[in-house]
């Protein structure tokens, strides 16, 4: 941890980053999102399995751009990041939403956080996301810390419930997803959530025309969650935070899950891998199956 | 205020009844309050968590139309909505759900009296049940009330011991209804009913909320708005899961051409575009202003307006909140 | 309404350059094709957002067609090809949420392929009303105003008239 406080303070101390994005301790099962400006905010900095946040959310709010400008200069933001929150910046590399240039990856060799703050971490409590996840290192990073640890294996519930679900006809599917749907209220925190939600403007908030209504009724809330099922697809990078930050539990991981499963199977792509790679929806393939069209 | 015992088995006949009669009757599920079907469903633990969601959305729903509406070649007809005539029985809430209608309906019948609320209040009775959960979240003795607290209830339970509860009717309104079910009641004992809400463990207290009210009437500007405005990510969980946050958008819905309904949805003042004028400007521009307003309007403003705290000190916003802001925390940093 | 007087409302989204150019020569050609198709024309399969299919099926659409220029042939180079793998996905994730295959259908039709129009647009008709209407999707604007009670507009109206509109 010493190594990583002393790491940023310097980082700002050189006048290299405006500020850090980090985690800092709340409690003693529970960590928060910090900005640390000063090298004081730095002293707080901590990365350990309670660090559920992806902090990827934060580099696209202008309030946040706009710290980077300090005295005339435009310096870089440095960000805390584990091995599948890079994913996300990555993703956002890819869809120009930020340079690489312009921002420093602290990362670290993570083996999982826990599903919720307050657990302890063992193999039962290892967050959904974490199961499946296969980057224990980060794939780009300008500083690494932590050892490399073994991660608890632990059986994969979410594509379990996805394979159930298939099994399922077509009409009691409908019902499953509706059913789930119906509790969602439209507080929209799965988007504010999302790191790859970054319109400046949301369908959702359009009003001329009104494509998704805006009332939480049964056909409103199934709108809202195809809808934004349908602008992750191919691009989530399975953080989980939608689904963590649901107050009304809908699984929206199962419907994320799904389209980085479909990504990866007609296309061979998983978001936010590569810094080389277009985009997937961004770009075509001639050879692109056409098996859906007569 | 009278106080009864009742066996746990006599709850659960009551309640069988209360379905029976054609009430709807509520728990505290997993995530959110819901309906009883059967009354094997019900479980009532002191010790439990908050739900995530209050139960504000059954008086207040979180989307209903208030009027119809169709479009002729001359003339627009209307057609009013009628809100449903129908007893709902609330058991099991917590000290810091049941004060909320004593908050919520000074609101609602301030200039206008809004009816679809006031005719589902009215038809509810609230049996508020003894807590004995407390995390770092609640506050609800900095806001007036405590766990033991029968404050908005309607009667208010108290487990004794494994198989017995204190049945204590607190509101003329809650004596009403119990009458129906007087053959399950037998004669209660005080003494006893106190022995357990005093080994009560009760939330510190946080703040004082005069304290907070005097800092805020003179710090609408202060730097510390800023810090809190950096972290949130402007989402309304924290207004949507609060048993007392009340802002609505109106919308109209077309369902054709010429048919549609007008909707009454919630709003939260923590979205960027809810004070977005229509020229552009807007007002709460940045997320700092926004919380600001949210605490201003909780701690000031509704104290001043109607002598009341918005806020039950439930700490379902804090706990709910992707990035763990936590408004007890805030509102004790309301001090210089 | 009985079944046997039941008939589809089915909805194409299409493009100018190719599709709609083919229906219209279907129409020159005088070929006969189901009167259950209501055309949309958009200037490209490119530019047909996922949300006109949730708004056409909140609508009553039993079915919808979307269809395009064959890939290579798209007016602006690469709009086919960017819909293709959207469409991959939509399809895909509305078949996961339990909507029926077939519901929403896709092809390519070129301004020269009349009676491709006509084959396709039968087809839909056709597989549509085998399935039936899509009580599903209904069902999810009905539930909503059963819950509430369904409008009887000519009992109990209050009529505006012009003076109270002012
Ligand atoms: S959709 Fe959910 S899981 Fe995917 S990137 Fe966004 S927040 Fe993460
Ligand atoms: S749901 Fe779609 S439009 Fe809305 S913020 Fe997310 S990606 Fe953008
Ligand atoms: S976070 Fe959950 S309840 Fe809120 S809008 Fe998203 S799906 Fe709906
Ligand atoms: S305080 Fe938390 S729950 Fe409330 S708007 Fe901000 S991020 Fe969302
Ligand atoms: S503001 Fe937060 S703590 Fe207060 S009543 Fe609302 S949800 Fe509960």
């Amino acid at each position: 941890m010493d190594d990583l406080r002393k790491y940023a303070a310097e980082l700002l101390e050189k006048g290299e980053v405006a500020a850090v994005i980090g985690y800092q301790q709340v409690s003693e099962k529970r960590t928060k999102p910090i900005i640390a400006k000063t090298a004081e905010d730095c002293a707080k900095l901590v990365f350990n399995e309670y660090c559920l946040n992806n902090l990827a959310v934060y580099l696209t709010k202008a309030r946040v751009k706009e710290l980077r400008r300090v005295n005339g200069a435009v310096l870089k933001l440095a960000i805390t990041a584990k091995p599948c929150d890079v994913h996300g910046i990555v993703a956002l590399i890819q869809e120009s939403q930020l340079k690489r240039e312009d921002v420093t990856i602290i990362s670290f060799n993570c083996a999982g956080v826990v599903k919720d703050f307050g657990m302890d971490f063992n193999g039962e409590t290892l967050a959904t996301k974490c199961v499946p996840c296969d980057t224990h290192k980060p794939l780009y990073s300008d500083m690494v810390f932590g050892e490399e640890k073994e991660t608890p294996k632990v059986s994969d519930e979410v594509l379990a419930k996805i394979e159930s679900i298939e099994k399922m006809s077509a009409a009691e599917r409908f019902e499953y997803f509706k059913a789930e749907f119906d509790k969602c209220i439209k507080c929209y925190a799965c988007r504010a959530a999302c790191p790859l939600c970054y319109c400046q403007r949301c369908i959702t908030d359009k009003t001329i025309p009104r494509w998704v209504e805006s009332s939480a009724h049964s056909r409103g809330n199934f709108s809202w969650n195809v809808v934004r099922a349908f602008h992750l697809s191919g691009r989530c990078i399975g953080c989980g935070e939608c689904e963590r930050a649901c107050p009304m539990d809908i699984p929206l991981s199962l419907l994320n899950r799904k389209m980085v499963i479909e990504a990866k199977e007609a296309y061979s792509y998983i978001s936010g891998r590569s810094l080389e790679t277009p985009t997937l929806v961004g770009s075509f393939d001639v050879k692109d199956s056409d098996e859906l069209f007569m | 205020m009278e106080e009864k015992i009742i066996s746990k088995e006599d709850l659960l006949n009551l309640c069988k009844d209360v379905i029976g009669n054609g009430h709807t009757l509520i728990t505290p599920g997993k995530t959110e309050y819901t309906v009883v079907k059967d009354t094997s469903e019900i479980v009532l633990d002191t010790t439990a968590k908050p739900t995530k969601a209050s139960y504000k959305t059954f008086v207040f729903p979180k989307a209903e139309p208030v009027i119809y509406y169709k479009r002729g070649k001359n003339d627009v007809q209307l057609l009013d909505v009628e809100v449903e005539q129908k007893k709902t029985v609330i058991l099991g809430a917590k000290p810091c759900d049941t004060n909320s209608f004593n908050i919520l309906r000074h609101l609602f019948n301030w200039d206008y009296k809004d009816e679809f609320y006031n005719v589902r209040e009215k038809q509810f009775i609230v049996i508020g049940l003894m807590c004995n959960f407390s995390d770092n979240f609640c506050f609800c003795t900095s806001v007036g009330s405590s766990p033991v607290s029968d404050k908005g209830a309607d009667i208010f339970l108290v487990p004794l011991d494994e198989n017995n509860y204190t049945l204590r009717v607190v509101t003329e309104k809650g004596g009403e209804f119990i009458k129906d079910y007087s053959k399950y009641l037998n004669a209660g004992d005080e003494a006893k009913t106190k022995a357990v809400t005093d080994t009560v463990k009760h939330p510190e207290i946080a703040f004082d909320s005069k304290q907070v009210h005097e800092w805020l009437g003179t710090n609408f500007e202060n730097p510390k708005w800023d810090g809190v405005g950096d972290l949130c990510l402007s989402c309304a969980q924290c207004a949507f899961v609060c048993p007392v946050c009340h802002c609505f958008d109106i919308v109209d819905e077309d369902y054709n051409y010429t048919e549609g309904r007008r909707m009454k949805n919630w709003d939260g003042c923590q979205f960027g575009h809810f004070t977005l004028h229509a020229s552009g400007h807007n007002p709460r521009d940045i997320q700092g202003k926004r919380y600001r307003q949210r605490v201003n309007h909780k701690f000031k403003y509704y104290v001043d307006k109607f002598g009341e705290i918005l806020c039950t000190g439930c700490g379902r916003c804090s706990r709910g909140c992707a990035v763990s802001i936590d408004i007890k925390e805030i509102v004790s940093n309301c001090k210089d | 309404m009985s079944e046997e007087k039941w008939e589809p409302k089915i909805v194409a989204f299409v493009c100018n350059w190719c599709t709609y150019t083919g229906a219209d020569l279907a129409g020159t050609s005088r070929l006969k094709y189901p009167t259950n198709v209501k055309l949309i024309r958009v200037m490209c399969s490119g530019g047909i957002d996922p949300v006109f299919i949730l708004k056409a099926f909140e609508r009553g659409a039993d079915g919808i067609l979307v269809s395009g220029c064959h890939p290579n042939d798209c007016h602006y180079n690469a709009g086919n090809f960017h819909a293709r793998r959207r469409w991959e996905f939509f399809d895909e994730l509305l078949k996961f949420l339990g909507i029926e295959e077939g519901r929403l259908q896709f092809s390519w039709v070129s301004a020269s392929e009349g009676k491709k129009f006509v084959d396709v647009v039968t087809k839909v008709t056709n597989d549509v009303k085998a399935m039936g209407q899509f009580k599903a999707y209904k069902d999810l604007n009905d539930e909503f105003t059963a819950k509430f009670p369904e409008p009887v507009l000519n009992e109990k109206e209050i009529i505006m008239s012009e003076e109270d509109a002012k």
